[in-house]
């Protein structure tokens, strides 16, 4: 059978056209020429006889050149393309109206009304199914609708997924139109809107754009779309919180916003919110009153008939870090040892001193009866320990007796700040410890020793050559020199001391890091709650300064074991025995948050082997629960891994437990189960963007009911060649016979009617 | 303030018998000592003046610092030791005093080098030196060898007037200006080391203006103001005291405002 539906001329030549051209006007040249020589002959006749031959001859002659063909086509009539578009964003798994199906359910049953219609277009277009999300994919219809998979695309990219199927046709077929049913919870491109350039792009793909929006009648949404914060703060300096809140279909109401930790509120602000504005700014401070990593949150209410109530909520972590050590002194009297030490404290950029001493006492006669001639204020008992305690990080008591100043009222305070998580130091004097009547009190649970009971000795004024205890070997706050016996070695070295606070005995669980040669403490640290408490039973510390620069000693052995005394008691992340970090700060819902912990025992080696338990609670469900646990291994470190969470803020309390059950130290950690992903975090319709997109390509916003086969695609023709071949009209030898006989001819008569 | 406990202050004699200053220097610091060592850890946490021995009269007011460490005490919460320790440069001890007094009413002889540079180690690492001119007359002996010496021990220092706003004035008394048996001088003058007065000099014989004798009557008169002079002089002390052991505790900001108020009236 013949497969040749078609045919058409052809030049079979392989001369290049310039050549074929330049060939043509030579031959014309040649007529011409040849014109000119006979145009004076009379008879009419022969002129044209003359000039015919020469024409043809010359026509022969190209003839020869151009070789003729006839190319014999199998020719077919093509179909255009309809681009049909499916949205598979995680987006689609929103109802799209309240409570009712998922946006994917509605657009499913959407195509599964529409397949008559679909087949329908068939017969005239090609139909290609694409879905999209972040990426464009080929689908198939009859498998999309009999077992409709989940929507799990991260992100939705519409002018991408427009542009792909545009110029995804095979064949060169041309596009008849696009058909995209979405959510158009754009959050690429078209993220803000339609931009000119967009809509130019648009417009180049030639064909219309049909749109079905999907879930757009659910209009009415307040969301907290954007919290922005710094990743750190400094502790009691005021943090302030960018939020935004979009509010859409709202009528004029008056809005709550409440930032909380833990919890518990530490911010709120009503913000009036309108539908001429759907986008609103407000600005939440607080002032964090302690370091460490929290996890805030974020809340507007859910509303009656919002699209979603998941994006009412935002959480987020906040690590606050101290910028100096605030500490208070509180002085029972001026001395050497109070002198050093407050030249230290000043010194020290890294801390913001308050101290108050006692200058005199209702017993000193200054020899005036006018206030106004002297320098001294009220002891501000009651702002300083109730009002402001909570501000400082560390209080010291030098030498100071509470009893003359009534202050057994706020001894229970001062306790209780540090078992919450605050710092307390006592140094000694015969105003301090038993002598300083804190037997019995608060204080005394919380010092890391035991007084004696009032009418004791409360001074032992024996010399004492310093010792460093076996846990003083190892711990930061009496490491004066790297290497244990060059650190034992420069302790021993230090000045005597004088005399000591005598006391019971030490607290069981408290470390003894410094005695006396005769095994009287010096030095003692422990925790109280979560606080940590330290007691030096010397007031001549100053001796390691300026008595052991006498001795050339120099008085580094002062400043190093102050800084490193205060480090401890601040518990500097440095020195902290527990480190615990979660793998990020935020995990996505339904990822396995894990926590990585790195355990030091009390001599700050690894602590190999101890069991660390996670205890985790939130602001939904305060009570901690046991989260996981796992060993730690030689090098002291565990990777606790943790099951998979719902969204909220999370606090993490790690505890870690030797072996046979004892402790080895707690802390904490926040993080925050939230989605990252752009999809959940503002999955709200937009049909003014289809809409747009619709009316850039001259096409339409459909609805449900619209009938497909009546939109009105472009409908080009286009021809494909499916076959083809060429045969010469021409043998090469035929034509140049008839050019001999015709040139031959011409000749003859030329040379019979005269001419040359 | 709020009251403290009566038994931690040391009664002073002369109020407990209702009489002028009457008391003998021996009954004075058997008073002292018997009621202060059953408190303390020893001399190291009172406030013991060195007095700093050389070859020239070294303790032109034996009486003096005593007396001052007395009235510190009596005044003030600060505990003193009422036996002041004389002390050479180059001892070794000098460091377990960090309040030295040097002192001549005559011009001071030239220091070895060894000296100068234990007493440049001592100011440098935290040491206090007040320098003392007895002769309480301008342009002395000892003026000129004292800033000839601190020239040597303060390497391109010098001694500088101490501004009135200064925290020395209000350590403890509101004070307008120095005081002294004398009135030479009307500023003080000092060193500042590493922030602080590590060096202070008067020209006006103050320790001269707290000596007693033997019968405890003040063993000079004070010239031109009298008593009220001395009771000034008694308060510079107080402060220079107050200073050593509280540096610029005063000019912490929870101060700032009573002080002013009461500059005001």
């Amino acid at each position: 059978m013949n497969p040749y539906n078609a045919w058409r001329l052809t030049s079979l030549s392989t001369l290049p056209a310039w050549a074929l051209a330049l060939a043509a006007c030579g031959l014309a040249a040649a007529v011409f020429l040849s014109f000119r020589g006979f145009r004076s002959e009379p008879r009419k006749s022969r002129r044209a006889a003359l000039l015919g031959w020469r024409i043809l001859a010359a026509l022969l002659l190209f003839t020869l050149l151009l070789e003729p063909g006839l190319e014999l086509r199998a020719e077919s009539r093509v179909r255009a393309r309809i681009a049909v578009l499916i949205d598979t964003s995680k987006s689609m798994k929103f109802p799209a109206a309240p409570g009712g199906p998922s946006r994917a359910e509605e657009m499913l049953r959407w195509l599964k009304d529409k397949q008559k219609e679909l087949g329908a277009l068939a017969g005239r277009f090609q139909v290609d199914v694409y879905s999209f999300d972040k990426e464009l994919q080929p689908a198939d219809l009859t498998k999309l609708l009999a077992a409709p998979g989940d929507s799990q695309g991260p992100s939705t990219d519409i002018l991408a997924a427009l542009s792909g199927a545009a110029g995804a046709g095979t064949g060169g077929r041309p596009l008849a139109g696009l058909l995209i049913a979405s959510d158009g919870a754009d959050n690429a491109e078209l993220e803000s809107g339609l931009s000119p350039a967009a809509a130019g792009e648009l417009h180049k793909l030639g064909a219309p754009i049909f749109a079905l929006p999907i879930g757009a009648q659910s209009l009415k949404d307040l969301a907290v779309e954007k919290v922005s914060v710094d990743d750190f703060a400094f502790v009691r300096t005021q943090v302030t919180v960018d939020v935004t809140l979009s509010a859409r279909g709202f009528p004029a109401t008056d809005v709550p916003v409440v930032l909380k930790r833990d919890g518990q509120v530490v911010a709120q602000k009503v913000v009036h919110v309108d539908g001429d504005q759907p986008r609103v700014d407000v600005k939440l401070s607080f002032v964090p009153d302690r370091t460490g990593k929290f996890a805030f949150t974020v809340s507007v209410p859910v509303y009656d008939g919002e699209a979603l109530a998941q994006n009412n909520q935002k959480s987020f972590v906040l690590k606050v870090i101290r910028d100096r050590v605030r500490v208070l002194l509180v002085v029972g009297r001026p001395s050497w040892d109070v002198r050093f030490l407050r030249q230290l404290l000043k010194r020290d950029a890294n801390v913001d001193l308050i101290s108050f001493f006692i200058l005199r006492t209702p017993g000193d006669d200054p020899h005036t009866s006018s206030q106004d001639e002297l320098s001294l204020i009220p002891f501000p008992t009651q702002e300083i320990f109730q009002e402001q305690l909570k501000t400082f990080d560390l209080v010291i008591f030098q030498n100071f007796n509470h009893r003359p100043y009534r202050m057994s009222q706020y001894l229970d305070g001062i306790a209780a700040y540090v078992r919450d998580g605050g710092a307390f130091a006592m140094i000694g004097g015969d105003q301090s410890f038993s002598s300083g009547d804190y037997s019995g009190t608060p204080i005394e649970e919380i010092l890391p020793l035991r007084l004696l009971s009032p009418g004791s000795p409360g001074v032992d004024e024996s010399q004492v050559q310093l010792k460093l205890s076996a846990a003083g070997v190892r711990h930061p706050v009496t490491e004066l020199l790297p290497g244990k016996a060059e650190n034992a070695a420069a302790w021993e070295k230090l000045p005597r001391l004088p005399g000591l606070n005598t006391i019971a005995d030490s607290k069981p669980g408290a470390q003894v890091l410094l005695t006396g040669q005769d095994g009287r403490p010096v030095l003692v640290v422990g925790e109280a709650g979560r606080g940590r408490v330290l007691a030096l039973t010397t007031d001549s510390s100053w001796m390691w300064s300026f008595v052991a620069a006498g001795q050339e000693l120099g008085p580094r052995a002062y400043e190093t074991f102050w800084h490193g005394a205060i480090r401890w008691l601040v518990r500097d992340p440095a020195l902290t025995p527990m480190r615990v970090t979660a793998e990020r700060p935020s995990f996505d819902p339904g990822e396995m948050p894990a926590l990585d912990a790195q355990v030091r025992g009390s001599d700050y080696g690894a602590a190999a082997g101890a069991q660390v338990t996670v205890a985790l609670s939130s602001a939904d469900d305060p009570l901690p629960k046991k989260a996981g646990s796992a060993t730690a291994n030689a090098e002291g470190s565990a990777r606790i891994p943790l099951q998979a969470l719902p969204p909220g803020a999370y606090k993490a309390v790690v505890t870690a437990r030797r072996a046979d059950g004892t402790p080895v130290g707690e802390t904490e950690e926040a993080f925050v189960v939230a989605s990252a992903s752009p999809e959940l975090l503002n999955a709200t319709p937009r049909p003014e963007l289809l809409q747009a997109i619709a009316t850039a390509t001259g096409g339409r916003v459909i609805d449900a009911s619209d009938d497909l086969t009546r939109l009105s695609f472009r409908d080009p023709e286009r021809v494909e060649v499916g076959q083809r071949t060429t045969r010469p009209l021409w043998d090469t030898w035929m034509v140049l016979a008839a050019l001999c006989i015709v040139v031959g001819l011409e000749w003859t008569l030329r040379r019979r009617w005269g001419y040359a | 303030m709020r009251q403290l406990a009566a038994g931690f202050r040391m009664t002073p004699p002369q109020t407990a018998l209702g009489l002028k200053p009457m008391l003998s220097r021996r009954m004075f610091l058997g008073a002292l000592l018997a009621t202060g060592a059953a408190r303390a850890f020893g001399d190291a946490a009172r406030l013991t003046f060195a007095q700093v021995r050389h070859t020239g009269r070294w303790d032109p007011r034996p009486d003096g610092l005593g007396r001052l460490a007395w009235e510190i005490s009596k005044r003030t919460s600060i505990e003193t030791n009422p036996v002041v320790k004389p002390l050479g440069l180059a001892d070794p001890d000098l460091f377990h005093y960090p309040f030295a007094v040097l002192s001549s009413d005559a011009a001071l002889p030239v220091l070895a080098d060894a000296e100068v540079a234990a007493l440049r180690r001592y100011l440098s690492y935290g040491g206090f030196l007040f320098l003392d001119d007895a002769s309480g007359a301008r342009g002395g002996g000892f003026d000129g060898s004292a800033r000839e010496l601190i020239s040597r021990v303060v390497p391109g220092g010098s001694l500088a007037k101490v501004p009135r706003e200064h925290v020395l004035y209000k350590s403890f008394y509101l004070l307008d200006g120095p005081s002294g048996r004398t009135a030479t001088s009307p500023d003080l003058e000092g060193v500042e080391l590493g922030g602080r007065l590590a060096v202070l000099y008067s020209a006006n014989d103050l320790v001269g203006a707290f000596a007693r004798d033997s019968l405890g009557t003040w063993e000079f008169e004070v010239v031109p103001g009298g008593e009220a002079q001395r009771e000034k002089a008694i308060r510079l002390g107080v402060n220079i005291a107050m200073y050593a052991l509280c540096l610029d505790y005063k000019e912490d900001q929870v101060h700032i405002p009573f002080i002013m108020k009461r500059r005001r009236i």
